[in-house]
């Protein structure tokens, strides 16, 4: 079979790899211990704790999800994005009211399915066209209800649920066509997680004046400047190691792709929180206890994937020595 | 019931009175599902529930096999399929002496009304154990009525929903399924769910039901079923009162009787 897809017994073949892996298992044991820490030292109070509890007790279920099929081979990861992405739209369509228009939410996840069997099959092709296709399709699709009103808001929440969910997470998935995919979708998550907690942490230290109020209350200037340098050193230090002797290891492109990886995760975030309250809503879900739905954790990804993956591509392509059109090829 | 949460209303509601392109209500409804955030198990049992593709699909499997058992295995006969309503509301009333009949009035639905009907089930039988209430919910789209304890306010949010989505209801106004196949009187809660609404209520009555699956029966026998669809009763004029419940249950029973004797 397969080595890129299947062969679990690369896992460990990037040194980055077996970094990354080590360092978020260790972020997992320690964090309890600083959680303690501050608890003990009283800069934590009680309806803070309980909430930092719930999210410790997540993350450490929702890391090995994360985590462990991107070890386990490409297939495994690409599988998890594809049901990640479904997930994600339907909380988004269950959120903005847009999945009582079945047929187009039928056309969306149709058109997911496309994207992600061009992914499996590594045919960048139809994973390009996938995109436009459907968004054709939602139009037509809407066409059928024979009921003008309301046409481009049923339009516009199919199309934009399908270019987050499909399109943005697609693109993480389709790193899974390079050979070496399995520390740079680390160093992306490491460094989009770590954007977010760091957004926190650097909030709570030093964050005075709050940044968009209207949008998201909770967030600050000095939390979100702090995480912007925090976050594009860190990325940029792993990604001197992952990229090594590429086109891309040089200074001042590694410090764009951190930047990318920290802005546009933080825009994600403030996207997700702009959905949220043009609905009326504070959680998009319940299902992650201590975080809320699916997309309030994984909204600062959305954005980066596309982003990131052309970034890298432009400098050392994605998959270019992988045999493409693996299932649909010419045999 | 645990949640007071409304049910939507559509917007769309108004669209017949003429609406010029110059008007500017073009404000974007973001409606969120009526159901979100609340845990499985209390949104399995709500009766604001919405469903999305998953259970619309499933449901839609269900219903054509539905269909096609009732046809190969009963011969289902169905007369009066033409006083079935165009769209929603509308509420479907028949007599009840099995579990038969749900499906019965379900497999003479049109395929465009079928993702708007909700079965109103008894939540003791239907809502009591998880795997029965997964069932019941996913793949009947059943919501549940308390017999025990049926309050004005559960009716209330029903009658809100079938005008307010609109949407169209199977009921069962005897309130259980009989045990001698003879009917019983209908309940004057059928009359709380549309009195003065202008809802058109179809009478059905379901003939072979009882002898082909009876309620001390585990599997049904191949007996042929009949279904007769009567004219459909408005109650616009009707008060929203005790006196104008029972009134609504009696001439419904009539009705329903009416067809029995009809051929």
């Amino acid at each position: 079979m397969n080595e890129r897809l299947f062969g679990y017994q690369h896992a460990f073949d990037h040194p980055v790899t077996v970094w990354l892996t080590v360092f978020i298992v260790g972020v997992l044991v320690i964090a309890p211990l600083c959680i303690a820490i501050a608890v003990w030292s009283g800069r934590v109070v009680e309806p803070q704790r309980t909430e930092l509890r719930k999210r410790y007790l997540s993350w450490l279920l929702l890391a090995p999800l994360m985590v462990i099929p991107i070890l386990l081979g490409a297939f495994w990861m690409m599988l998890g994005v594809m049901l990640l992405s479904i997930l994600c739209y339907r909380e988004y369509a269950r959120v903005t009211g847009c999945f009582r228009n079945r047929l187009i939410s039928l056309v969306v996840v149709i058109g997911m399915l496309m994207m992600f069997l061009a992914v499996f099959d590594h045919w960048y092709g139809m994973f390009v066209a996938a995109g436009p296709l459907t968004v054709v399709a939602i139009a037509m699709a809407a066409l059928i209800a024979d009921e003008p009103k309301g046409y481009i808001q049923r339009v516009a929440l199919g199309v934009l649920g399908f270019m987050l969910f499909g399109f943005g997470l697609g693109h993480l998935a389709y790193f899974g066509n390079s050979a070496d995919y399995r520390p740079m979708v680390l160093m992306l998550l490491v460094g989009i997680q770590m954007n977010d907690v760091l957004a926190y942490i650097c909030g709570k230290l030093f964050g005075h004046t709050k940044m968009m109020p209207k949008t998201s209350p909770n967030k600050t200037r000095g939390g979100s400047l702090g995480a912007l340098v925090m976050t594009t050193s860190i990325v940029a230090v792993i990604a001197h190691y992952v990229f090594e002797g590429s086109g891309l290891d040089h200074p001042l492109r590694l410090i764009t792709l951190g930047l990318i990886v920290s802005v546009l995760g933080q825009l994600g975030d403030l996207m997700l929180s702009s959905i949220k309250r043009d609905v009326g809503i504070k959680d998009t879900g319940q299902l992650i206890p201590g975080h809320g739905g699916l997309l309030d954790r994984f909204d600062s990804t959305l954005l980066v994937a596309p982003a990131t993956f052309h970034f890298i591509g432009y400098f050392q392509g994605i998959g270019l020595d992988q045999i493409p059109r693996i299932l649909t090829g010419p045999g | 019931m645990a949640d007071s949460r409304q049910p939507p209303v559509n917007e769309g509601d108004d669209t017949d009175t003429g609406t010029d392109a110059g008007s500017s209500d073009s404000d974007w409804e973001l409606t969120p599902a009526s159901d979100l955030n609340l845990p499985v198990g209390e949104r399995l049992r709500s009766l604001s529930r919405e469903r999305g593709l998953l259970d619309t699909s499933v449901g839609f499997l269900w219903w054509s096999f539905v269909r096609t058992y009732m046809t190969l295995y009963h011969r289902l006969r169905i007369v009066g399929r033409e006083r079935l309503p165009l769209r929603a509301p509308f509420l479907l009333v028949a007599n009840h002496a099995s579990h038969l009949d749900v499906m019965v009035l379900a497999s003479a639905l049109p395929r465009r009304l079928r993702h708007c009907v909700y079965p109103i089930a008894a939540g003791d039988t239907f809502f009591e154990s998880p795997m029965a209430a997964s069932f019941a919910a996913f793949v009947l789209n059943a919501l549940p009525m308390w017999r025990r304890r049926a309050g004005a306010h559960a009716l209330n949010q029903l009658r809100e929903r079938l005008v307010g989505e609109p949407c169209g209801y199977i009921l069962f106004p005897e309130g259980t399924r009989s045990r001698t196949g003879e009917m019983g009187s209908f309940k004057s809660g059928l009359g709380m769910l549309v009195a003065g609404t202008g809802v058109p209520v179809i009478p059905c009555q379901i003939e072979g039901a009882f002898r082909a699956l009876s309620p001390d029966r585990k599997l049904p026998r191949p007996r042929q079923l009949y279904l007769r669809i009567g004219t459909p009763l408005v109650f616009a004029e009707t008060r929203n009162d005790r006196d104008g419940w029972r009134q609504i249950a009696q001439d419904t029973e009539a009705a329903v009787v009416a067809l029995q004797s009809a051929d």
